[in-house]
Order: C-alpha cells, then sequence, then structure tokens
C-alpha cells in the first residue's frame, strides 16, 4: 500500500463516450463524452437536473446508461456490476453506517476485500491521520458535526485504494465556512495521492477553485470542459457565460459580421458566439469587471446613477442605472471608490476584447 | 462575568416558577382526569387485591394464580400473546418491507389506512366475519373443501385456541405494519449504496448493516404486539366462551357470573397479574425503542 | 417477482375473508340464494334502532370530549411546556400498557355510586381508551407545523392569545383533529370489552346476544361496519394527504 503519487492503481484514466440516459420521457445525459486523465479533478458542474449526478451515478455503477461507454484504463466498465467497480464514492450527506464507529466505517470496504487485521489497523490509522480526526476513531456518526462525517466519509472511500474517486455534491449540506476549509482538504489530499477525480457540484466558486478542469453541463450535455480560468475568460456558449461567474445583461446590435454595437462602443464578437445576421438585436454578456469607471467627459463613456454601493472587502460592487433604467453591476477596488456615494453620476465604459453575446 | 451568570440564573428561576403556576393551571384538567379515570381504578384495583377478607393486607389472592388452573390460564395467554405476535411481525415485518420498497405515496397511504382499520378491529366484528368465513358453513371453508382440504375433517373447530390465533393474527399484522414501516423508512438509501460502492454484496450489507440497525426496532414491535394479543378480550369472547383459559375471560366470567365472597378479590387479583405481565412487555417495547434510537443524529 | 408473491399471499389473508365473509352476509333465508335479507333482518330486530342510537351517542360525546380535552394539552405542550412532554408522553401510553379488562375492574372497585350508575361513564372511559391515539395525532400533527414561529408572527401582527389559537394553530393541524376524533368515534361505537364487563348495553354488545339468535344477520353488520370503514378511512387518507404529500414531495425536491 503506497501512496506513491504515480502509483498506477489509483491514477487511471477515466473515459465516457456518448452516454446517453433517458428516464421516462425526460432525457437525462444526451450523449455525454468526457475524458479524466490519471490524477485529474474534474469538475462537472451545472444548475440541478444538467444530467451531473447521473453522470456520476453511471460511472460508480449506481446507474445504468442507456448506450455509451465507460473506460477505466482501458477496460470496459459498462457491464461491471457496481460493487465489483473499486471506486471511492463519497455522497451528500447521511452515508456513513450509524451503527459503527469511525473506524468500523473506514474498515468496512477493507474487511469485504478480506484484509488481514494487522494491516487493516494501519490502513484505518493512516486514514484517520490523512483527513486529521485520529482522535475520533471510536465515535459514532451521530456524535459528529457534519464537516467531521464528510471527512470520514472520504477516508472510507480513500481506505480501499479506489482507482477512481467520486464525490457527489460532497460540501453542499455543510455550512459556508466548513465547506471551503474541507473542500481545500480534499484538493490537498488528492494531489498528494494522485488519485483520478470526478467532483460534481453545483457551486461554481468550488468547481472553479479546486478542479484542474471544469465541465460545464447542461440538460444533459457538456457545454464547455477547460480549465477553470479558460472557462471563465473565454465561455464558449452563452450558458456558460452566464452560469460561470456574474454577467450584465444588455441590449446590443450586431453591426457588420464580427462586431456588435453595445452601451455606444463598437466591440467585436467572440467567435463562440452564435452565427446572427447583421443588424439583429441581442443581449450582450458583460462581466463586472469589464466596466471601468471614465471621466464624464469621455466620449465612449456611458452616464449613469449609482444606486447600489456593496462594500466585498478588497472590491466593492456599483450598482448602476443606466439608459433606459437598466441597471448593470461592476466590481471597482474599493480604494477607487471611496469619494463615491450613492445618487452620484458616473460614467462607464466596456474594456474587453471581444464579448459573447446570446440571442435578445 | 460571574455576577451576570448569577443574575441571568436567578431570573431564569424566577421565570421558571413564575411559569410552572401559570401552566400547571391549564394542564390540570388533563392531569385530574387522566387521575381519576385511570390512575386511582388501577390503584383501587391494586389496593384491593392486597386486602383479605377481613380487610388486612395479604398476597391471599395472588395464591391461586401461581399454580392451577390460574396459572395454566396465564401460561395460555401468554402462549397466544406470543404465537400471534410471531406471526405479526414475522409477516408484517415482510409485507411492510414490500411496501416501503414497492408502493409509491398514494398507495401507501391508502394501504396505511386499511392497516390502521385492520389494526384497530377486533372485538366483535372481527369474531363474526371469521366465523362467517371459516365457520363450517364459511365460503373459505367451502373453498378450500373444493382444493381437497377439509379443514374440519380433524377436530378443528374455530372455537378454539387455534382458531382464536388465527383471527389474532389478522389484526396483529397491519398493527405490526405500522409501528414497523418508520424504521424501516429509516433505511438510508445511502447507506446500501455506500456499501455496494464499498464492494460488499447484498447479503452483507444486511448483516453488517440493516439487521443491527433494524433489530431495537423489531424486537419493540414484537413487545408491542404481545401486549395487544394478551390484553385483548372482545375478540375472545365472542369466540370461545369457556372453551379456551384465557385470563381476560376468566376475568370476564368471574365479574358476570356468580360471585363467592373471596372471588371478587381473585378478579382484582388477576387484573392485578394481567397488568404485571403487560408492564413487562410494554418496557420491553420502551427498552428497545430507547436501543433503536442511540444511533440516530442529535 | 417477490412483490407479487407477497400481494398474492396478502389479498389471500385479508380480502379473502372479507370477501367471504361479505357472501356469507349475503346468503338468504336458510342458507339458500343470496339477498339483502340478513340486512333487513337485523333492522327489524328489537332494540335495533335503540342501541344504535345509543352507542351513536355515546360515540360522539367521547370523540367530543377527547377533543375538548387533548387539543387545548397538546397545543400547551408544544407552546411552553417541553418539559412535561415525556410526561404526558407517558400517561398517555397507560392505557395500551393496562389492559382494558384490568382497566374495567379497577372502575367498578373505584367509582362512586353516581357515576357508575351512570351511562355517561363509559363516555370517560372511552376517552382514556383512545388516548394513546388521539395524543399520537394531535403530537404529530403539532410537530409537524413550526408552532412557535407561526405563534410568534400572529402574536407580532398583534393577535391575542385566543385568536391566534384559533385562527392559526387549530387550522394548521386541523388533519390531526381529525384524524383523533375519527379515532375515538370509531373506537367507542365499537367497544366491547369495558362496556360488556360494566354491565352496559351498548349496540356491539347488543349484537353479540343477537347474534346467537341469528348469526347471518349478526355477521351482515359486522361486515357492513367493518367494509364500511375502511372505505371511510381510505376516503379521508386520500384526502388528507393529497395536501401533505404534495408539501413532503416539494420539501423533497428542494432538498435533494
Amino acid at each position: 500500500m503506497s501512496n506513491d503519487k504515480n502509483s498506477s492503481r489509483v491514477s487511471s484514466k477515466l473515459e465516457l463516450s456518448n452516454i446517453t440516459r433517458k428516464f421516462g420521457s425526460v432525457t437525462a445525459l444526451a450523449g455525454l463524452n468526457l475524458t479524466v486523465e490519471p490524477g485529474e479533478l474534474v469538475a462537472l458542474l451545472g444548475p440541478s437536473g444538467c444530467g451531473k449526478t447521473t453522470a456520476l451515478r453511471i460511472v460508480a455503477g449506481l446507474e445504468s446508461a442507456d448506450s455509451g461507454s465507460l473506460f477505466v484504463n482501458g477496460v470496459s466498465y459498462l457491464d461491471k456490476p457496481a460493487n465489483e467497480r473499486d471506486m471511492g464514492m463519497v455522497f451528500q450527506s447521511y452515508s456513513l453506517f450509524p451503527n459503527m464507529t469511525v473506524s468500523q466505517n473506514i474498515e468496512y470496504g477493507l474487511q469485504v476485500r478480506k484484509i488481514e487485521s494487522t494491516k487493516r489497523r494501519k490502513i484505518i490509522n493512516e486514514k484517520l491521520e490523512l483527513v486529521a480526526l485520529g482522535e475520533k476513531a471510536n465515535s459514532y456518526p451521530h456524535q459528529l458535526s457534519g464537516g467531521q462525517q464528510q471527512r470520514v466519509a472520504l477516508a472510507r472511500a480513500l481506505a480501499i485504494e479506489p482507482t477512481v474517486l467520486l464525490l457527489d455534491e460532497p460540501l453542499s449540506a455543510l455550512d459556508a465556512q466548513v465547506r471551503s476549509q474541507i473542500r481545500e482538504e480534499i484538493r490537498r489530499i488528492q494531489l498528494s495521492l494522485g488519485i483520478t477525480t470526478l467532483f460534481v457540484t453545483h457551486d461554481q466558486e468550488e468547481a472553479m477553485s479546486i478542479a484542474d478542469r471544469v465541465g460545464v453541463m447542461s440538460h444533459g450535455k457538456l457545454e464547455q470542459i477547460d480549465r477553470p480560468i479558460s472557462i471563465y475568460n473565454n465561455p464558449a456558449t452563452p450558458f456558460v457565460a452566464s452560469f460561470v461567474g456574474q454577467a450584465n445583461k444588455i441590449p446590443a446590435q450586431v453591426t457588420d459580421r464580427g462586431n456588435v454595437k453595445v452601451l455606444g462602443q463598437k466591440i467585436q464578437l467572440s467567435k463562440h458566439s452564435i452565427d446572427i445576421a447583421d443588424g439583429r438585436s441581442v443581449t450582450a454578456l458583460i462581466r463586472p469587471e469589464s466596466l471601468h469607471i471614465v471621466s464624464e467627459s469621455d466620449p465612449e463613456g456611458t452616464a449613469g446613477q449609482v444606486v447600489i454601493k456593496s462594500f466585498l472587502g478588497p472590491l466593492t460592487k456599483l450598482g448602476i442605472t443606466i439608459e433606459g433604467g437598466l441597471l448593470v453591476h461592476l466590481n471597482v477596488p474599493s480604494t477607487e471608490v471611496r469619494k463615491i456615494e450613492i445618487g452620484d453620476r458616473i460614467s462607464i465604459m466596456i474594456v474587453a476584447e471581444e464579448v459573447m453575446v446570446e440571442s435578445a | 462575568m460571574e455576577k451576570e451568570a448569577v443574575a441571568t440564573r436567578s431570573e431564569g428561576t424566577a421565570r421558571h416558577s413564575f411559569s410552572i403556576s401559570k401552566i400547571t393551571f391549564p394542564l390540570l384538567p388533563f392531569f385530574t382526569f387522566v387521575g381519576f379515570f385511570l390512575l386511582w381504578p388501577i390503584l383501587a384495583v391494586t389496593i384491593r387485591s392486597l386486602k383479605g377478607n377481613k380487610n388486612e393486607w395479604t398476597l391471599e389472592n395472588y395464591r391461586p394464580l401461581i399454580h392451577g388452573s390460574y396459572f395454566h390460564a396465564f401460561l395460555v395467554s401468554i402462549k397466544l400473546a406470543s404465537i400471534t405476535a410471531l406471526i405479526g411481525a414475522l409477516l408484517g415485518g415482510l409485507f411492510a418491507y414490500v411496501i416501503v420498497n414497492s408502493a409509491g405515496p398514494k398507495l401507501t397511504s391508502v394501504l396505511d389506512s386499511i392497516s390502521a382499520v385492520f389494526a384497530n378491529s377486533g372485538g366483535v366484528p372481527l369474531a363474526f366475519m371469521f366465523i362467517a368465513a371459516f365457520g363450517t358453513e364459511g365460503l373459505f371453508t367451502k373453498f378450500l373443501k373444493v382444493l381437497g382440504w377439509d379443514i374440519y375433517a380433524g377436530k378443528f373447530t374455530l372455537f378454539s385456541f387455534t382458531g382464536v390465533a388465527i383471527v389474532y393474527s389478522f389484526f396483529q399484522i397491519p398493527l405490526m405494519i405500522l409501528v414497523f414501516k418508520p424504521a424501516l423508512k429509516g433505511l438510508r438509501k445511502e447507506w446500501s449504496e455506500a456499501s455496494t460502492n464499498l464492494g460488499a454484496s447484498p447479503i452483507t450489507y444486511w448483516r453488517r448493516v440493516v439487521i443491527p440497525i433494524l433489530t431495537p426496532s423489531f424486537l419493540g414491535a414484537f413487545f408491542l404486539l404481545f401486549a395487544g394479543g394478551f390484553s385483548a378480550y372482545a375478540t375472545a369472547r365472542a369466540m370461545t366462551v369457556g372453551t379456551v383459559p384465557l385470563v381476560p375471560i376468566i376475568i370476564g366470567t368471574l365479574v358476570d357470573g356468580n360471585v363467592i365472597s373471596n372471588q371478587a378479590n381473585l378478579g382484582d387479583a388477576l387484573a392485578v397479574g394481567m397488568i404485571i405481565v403487560a408492564a413487562i412487555a410494554m418496557s420491553g417495547y420502551l427498552f428497545a425503542q430507547r436501543r433503536a434510537n442511540r444511533w440516530r443524529s442529535a | 417477482m417477490t412483490i407479487f408473491v407477497v400481494s398474492v399471499l396478502a389479498i389471500l389473508i385479508f380480502v379473502l375473508p372479507l370477501v367471504a365473509a361479505s357472501e356469507f352476509s349475503f346468503r338468504g333465508a336458510k342458507g339458500m340464494g343470496h339477498s339483502f335479507t340478513n340486512y333487513i333482518w337485523l333492522i327489524h330486530q328489537d332494540g335495533f334502532s335503540e342501541h344504535i342510537l345509543t352507542s351513536l351517542q355515546l360515540a360522539v360525546l367521547s370523540g367530543l370530549l377527547n377533543l375538548i380535552l387533548m387539543v387545548p394539552t397538546a397545543v400547551l405542550l408544544h407552546l411552553k411546556l417541553a418539559k412535561w412532554r415525556s410526561l404526558v408522553e407517558f400517561i398517555c401510553i397507560l392505557p395500551l400498557i393496562i389492559p382494558v379488562v384490568s382497566l374495567a375492574i379497577g372502575a367498578q372497585v373505584s367509582m362512586p355510586k353516581f357515576i357508575q350508575n351512570s351511562q355517561y361513564e363509559l363516555v370517560c372511559f372511552f376517552v382514556i381508551i383512545a388516548l394513546p391515539f388521539t395524543y399520537r395525532a394531535l403530537d404529530a400533527a403539532l410537530s409537524s407545523i413550526d408552532i412557535k414561529t407561526l405563534v410568534e408572527a400572529s402574536r407580532s401582527l398583534g393577535a391575542s392569545w385566543p385568536a391566534t389559537i384559533v385562527r392559526v394553530i387549530i387550522p394548521s393541524i386541523k388533519g390531526g383533529i381529525t384524524s383523533a376524533l375519527f379515532l375515538s368515534f370509531a373506537l367507542a361505537i365499537g367497544e366491547f370489552t369495558i362496556t360488556s364487563l360494566l354491565h352496559w348495553d351498548t349496540f356491539p354488545t347488543w349484537a353479540v346476544v343477537a347474534a346467537q339468535q341469528n348469526i347471518l344477520g349478526a355477521i351482515a353488520l359486522s361486515v357492513f361496519s367493518f367494509v364500511g370503514a375502511v372505505l371511510l378511512m381510505v376516503l379521508i387518507a386520500l384526502f388528507s394527504n393529497r395536501k401533505r404529500s404534495k408539501t413532503n414531495s416539494k420539501l423533497e425536491e428542494v432538498a435533494a
């Protein structure tokens, strides 16, 4: 049992091809293609109903797929029973066996594999140390907090040295503070073990902060899968642009092929935008940090009135009403905004190389 | 800091005693009613059971209970209660399991209410129904005859221990369904999925998780069914007068029939004897309930 | 597959006897043919109407008394007196522990003469016997609403205590109250044990005597009351659960 980073057992390659699944008349997955490289943490992100949990459960074997293929290290897994897949899964909540102590819970998978008792002891202690719960070895789940329970669940899943680690919204049931703490722990452990991981969540901050790559899903399809920074800066579809990060929706008009007029400025259309005829009205998606305050005399600026000022720490969010009563938000360093108060009139301008639009 | 703590504590006590007087008064009707119509009769019969002919304290009235026909009656009652509780627990448990795992919400609520009616049926209608179905002229009897099984070929009669046991099972099974279903519903899907995911077979899951968790509730339900089967009166009365020696029936005959001077106190002793047996069963139930909840999240 | 087998078993055990008894009840005179003779016979018996009326009266009274006693008690317990809850819960379990037979004997020994001479002592004992069920129904209903918040909201909007109870709390636990009422009514109407041991004559006790003359008629009645109770319960369940299960499933959706 080694924690060698490149131990081939836990650094598996996971390949999903064209996975489809319908529940009655509802299509949960419409041809999902996804590859998770050895040692990678991929987060599946999307609103509820997008199919991310179904995908995870199909990988685990808890759901079946209607069609498609699933390969782990080149071996087809779709027909393998769930209890023979050697995958570790962490559920959203309540998955610890209540009649067993923390140690006994962790031991469960090891006993199933008939690992002899001294070795089991060793593994249990290692895992307890890994999640920093050594002193709770003999406690029962109901005596632990939510965060502690999830750490035990993680230890239990890792104890069996799984080929793949699967996490089904493991933090959703936890308090906000505990959440960020534990997600960092999960990432830290995942990196140190080099274990291939699939992480499902609806919280974009969670996904973006710990994943190697983020797959944004909607209606059973993968809209985009890329590194977090690319997802954020170069969203491939309007859905991704508005689901990840914040976006102001501002009416705009396509001028000539490749450009769009918004807030009086002419900006290049993002290459991922839908192909729209010239002259058509669209909605431009502008990130708050793309809006800058300019002087009132600037001809390219748009005038507006400050109606909201929210202090967020290093940044302050301003809400401005502009022409037509539209409310837009911008994030400005707090130091720059000291003299601006609600009711003031200011001018803003879009600073961006290209802009993403969706149909009006 | 300390001053504050003392101050809030005395404040709390003051509020506390004010609340007690303000609140106990509205609860008085309840306690008075229950005290008068439940606790006082029980106390009274217990006291009278301990008094002899000349009003002295004595255990004489309990003497007949520990041997002879009265003791035998207790044994028969206990046997009846145990057997029907066991049948109820096993079959009812099975039905409950099927309902929890396979029935949709609407079907479940319908079955719940049907179970409630059946469980609380007892008494006279139930007895009559079974006489109708299983009596010598009953439809069921004829049906079985057609299948080749004449239940009256031997010594069988509905007005016997077996007959009563069959009828009692009719309400024990639904009662089990009602009482045990919540425990079954408490088995979280995540546990079975986690167990599968960790590589265990369904049998292992049952052995290591389900059975340890369900056993206290199951036992508790059994005790509850036992208490019910032991204390039931009406059904047996409608079916067996005199033919099966059951304690409730004997008490009934003592009350109805000829009362010889010290037989009144014998009835009391029997009544208290019943309370004791039932109480033992119920404490088994309460203890099992507590065990069942020990792993519940705080 | 298992479901099928189990369902067949369940039907055999429960439905068949009912069907058999029903068939029995429709048999004609001298066991020939089928008709409503038995049902009609029962109605024509001496004492049918007076005993039914007696039972109905006692059942209504005990249902009402049950509510009058238990609704305020249960509401109070949930509002302010968590302390007393376990004691009251234990007391409400007692009627399940104490065999009704023993209670009957106790009643004979303890009740003052003037009470023992009145039929209405039965009402009080019916209430006691129904206590576990009524308390549980009310307790469950009260536990499922966030009573503290409701009361605070109502009071902060200026309502007095009586108004809060009548206009906010009672309507919120309507389901529990109906269950409790129905349970105690059903129990009282069918109660045999304590009635017979205290030598009173209600419909069940009368029916047993009548049965000895014409078993068919008595069976007709039993079947009728049984089937009627089942239908009634099912209807009530379908109606009251529709709202609750909708709320529950919505909650489950949100939680998922």
